[in-house]
């Protein structure tokens, strides 16, 4: 039988195992594959002369992470805090944003909708770029604040921590903007409108009533965020100073400059598991949280 | 404890914070676009398009411009007929295996882009194959195919079935029946994954700084790489236009099948 007649007996006989075919063949040669390689080279030892010793077995490259010769374990602990820090903020300025366009009427929803919107589509690049042009020493936002009088000196909001924590909110903010949104859209408004009713300052009902009900939207919205800040790459290395090293920025040197791929790959599969570690907390605490609401 | 008053005043004064915060990049991009000093400069200096003519006479960026529109479209193509292909086929498959191929094609979308990228070059250096076009495809179909399997399979569970059973039993082949009967109603929801699929790869830079060389550079990237050196008006006028293209996109989109739609299936 010739390879054409076999493949027309498989089409006729299993049709849909043949249209998912392409997909799988594509994630499995284009992903599964690429890894498989990267988990291997992490594994192999590491050699001064070449990229990797191929062949060989070592747990060398998760050993130098550890080792106190070099900044990697302390790269780590900065890419966490790091995450940790940007997951709180956007978290915390999304669910005040998404609050507003839950409680807003007609033309005010459009406009707030849209510049989640805009924001979203707009390119990483541009936005770190317009970001540089906004908060820079010299740029819009010093400009107008100085000349207002506000403040007597440009805040220093480039160079350093914070410049890279304000890319990076540009990055994730408006995704969990949307995340949640959809959760909080799904609310019965009048649920407020009682609270207020009976007596419940704006603060407070929105403690009592807003914030139960948009948790699994903001955990969408804190994962989004930590899962993409822990492997964050461009708004550190662009709008942080040296110290804002990121295991990204770290993984990319590894391998470009140093041409320690045991290291890099190493690297580059501790971020990726920690990830995967992230989303199956967030995962569980979303079980565990479907429990208790049905449990009431 | 805080006056109700000043509390929603607090509140109004830090959404809109939040909203001019969220929307800056665009206005503060499209304005120093269009400059007319040799700076970039906000608010402008005059106003001027001479940037966007030196933009369309230097050489690195038409040819950006150029990889960007081949590697975009071929981005689509790709992803689309992944996804048309893929929703298509696990429709009547039971839910298990289909959860299955849904959760593996995802696992892209949360793997970083730094990670995906290095991955990837070190994946095609091993193959030989290094700084072309298609290897940076591949990579932006990883992050699209997802996005446009979704959305094609949330539109085929609206699709009424009956419609091509009945097509079937008038005598029509499965192909024929598809092309003829389906396509025309979901053609709607192929066109938004399309354009989705286009938008990802036009954006994407993190993957592509890997994979591309110098003369495969996309728009992003060379972007990119001029912002290290210094800002250069003529980002501005690249910004300004990925931006304009972008929300022509989402216009068509928009008028498609409706952004609240998009904004559901892409989850």
């Amino acid at each position: 039988m010739s390879a054409v007649t076999r493949t027309r007996a498989f089409v006729v006989e299993r049709p849909a195992a043949a249209l998912v075919a392409p997909l799988l063949l594509f994630d499995l040669l284009v992903f599964v594959a690429p890894f498989g390689l990267l988990l291997r080279i992490s594994l192999s030892e590491r050699q001064p002369a070449r990229a990797y010793a191929e062949g060989t077995w070592s747990t060398g490259g998760y050993e130098y992470l550890l080792d106190p010769s070099n900044t990697l374990a302390s790269v780590l602990g900065f890419t966490f805090a790091f995450a940790a820090v940007v997951t709180v903020l956007s978290v915390v300025v999304a669910t005040l944003y998404a609050h507003a366009m839950w409680r807003a009427n007609g033309a005010l929803r459009v406009v707030l909708t849209a510049g989640a919107l805009v924001s979203m589509f707009t390119a990483i690049v541009v936005k770190l770029f317009a970001a540089i042009l906004v908060i820079s020493p010299n740029g819009v936002l010093n400009t107008a604040l100085v000349g207002s009088g506000l403040l007597s000196e440009p805040l220093q909001l480039v160079n350093n921590a914070a410049g890279a924590v304000i890319g990076q909110l540009y990055i994730v903010a408006p995704y969990s903007v949307l995340a949640v949104y959809s959760v909080l859209s799904t609310v019965d408004e009048s649920l407020l409108e009682a609270a207020r009713d009976l007596g419940a300052s704006g603060p407070h009902a929105f403690r009592e009533v807003v914030i139960p009900h948009a948790v699994p939207g903001m955990l969408v919205a804190g994962v989004i965020s930590f899962t993409w800040s822990v492997g964050s790459y461009a708004a550190p290395l662009l709008l942080g100073s040296g110290s804002e090293r990121t295991a990204g920025i770290a993984v990319s040197d590894l391998l470009l400059r140093e041409f320690d791929w045991p290291a890099a790959a190493a690297l580059a599969t501790t971020v990726t598991l920690s990830v995967v570690a992230a989303l199956v907390a967030a995962h569980i605490g979303v079980s565990r949280l479907k429990v208790t609401t049905d449990a009431q | 404890m805080l006056s109700d008053r000043t509390a929603t005043a607090t509140f109004r004064l830090a959404y809109v914070a939040v909203f001019v915060f969220l929307l800056a990049p665009v206005v503060v991009v499209i304005a120093t676009s269009v400059s007319a000093t040799s700076t970039v400069s906000f608010p402008p200096d005059g106003l001027s398009f001479h940037w966007y003519v030196a933009l369309f006479t230097s050489e690195q960026w038409t040819r950006a411009i150029r990889n960007s529109l081949v590697v975009a479209a071929g981005t689509t193509v790709f992803a689309t007929a992944l996804g048309v292909l893929g929703a298509v086929g696990t429709r009547r498959i039971d839910g298990r295996i289909s959860d299955l191929i849904a959760g593996l094609s995802v696992v892209p979308l949360l793997v970083p882009g730094v990670v995906l990228g290095v991955t990837l070059l070190v994946f095609f250096s091993e193959l030989g194959r290094q700084q072309e076009l298609w290897t940076i495809v591949a990579a932006h179909s990883l992050w699209a195919t997802p996005l446009t399997y979704s959305v094609v399979r949330a539109t085929l569970a609206r699709y009424d079935w009956q419609l091509r059973d009945a097509a079937l039993d008038l005598g029509a082949t499965r192909v024929r029946a598809f092309r003829e009967v389906v396509v025309p109603n979901v053609r709607a929801g192929i066109a938004a994954a399309a354009l989705i699929a286009f938008v990802v790869s036009l954006q994407e830079f993190v993957m592509t700084l890997f994979l591309s060389g110098r003369g495969t550079r996309t728009v992003p990237v060379v972007a990119w790489n001029s912002l290290r050196n210094s800002l250069d008006p003529l980002v501005s006028v690249t910004s300004t236009l990925l931006v304009v293209a972008v929300l022509v996109v989402l216009v068509a989109v928009g008028a498609a099948v409706g952004l609240d739609r998009v904004a559901r299936d892409t989850q």
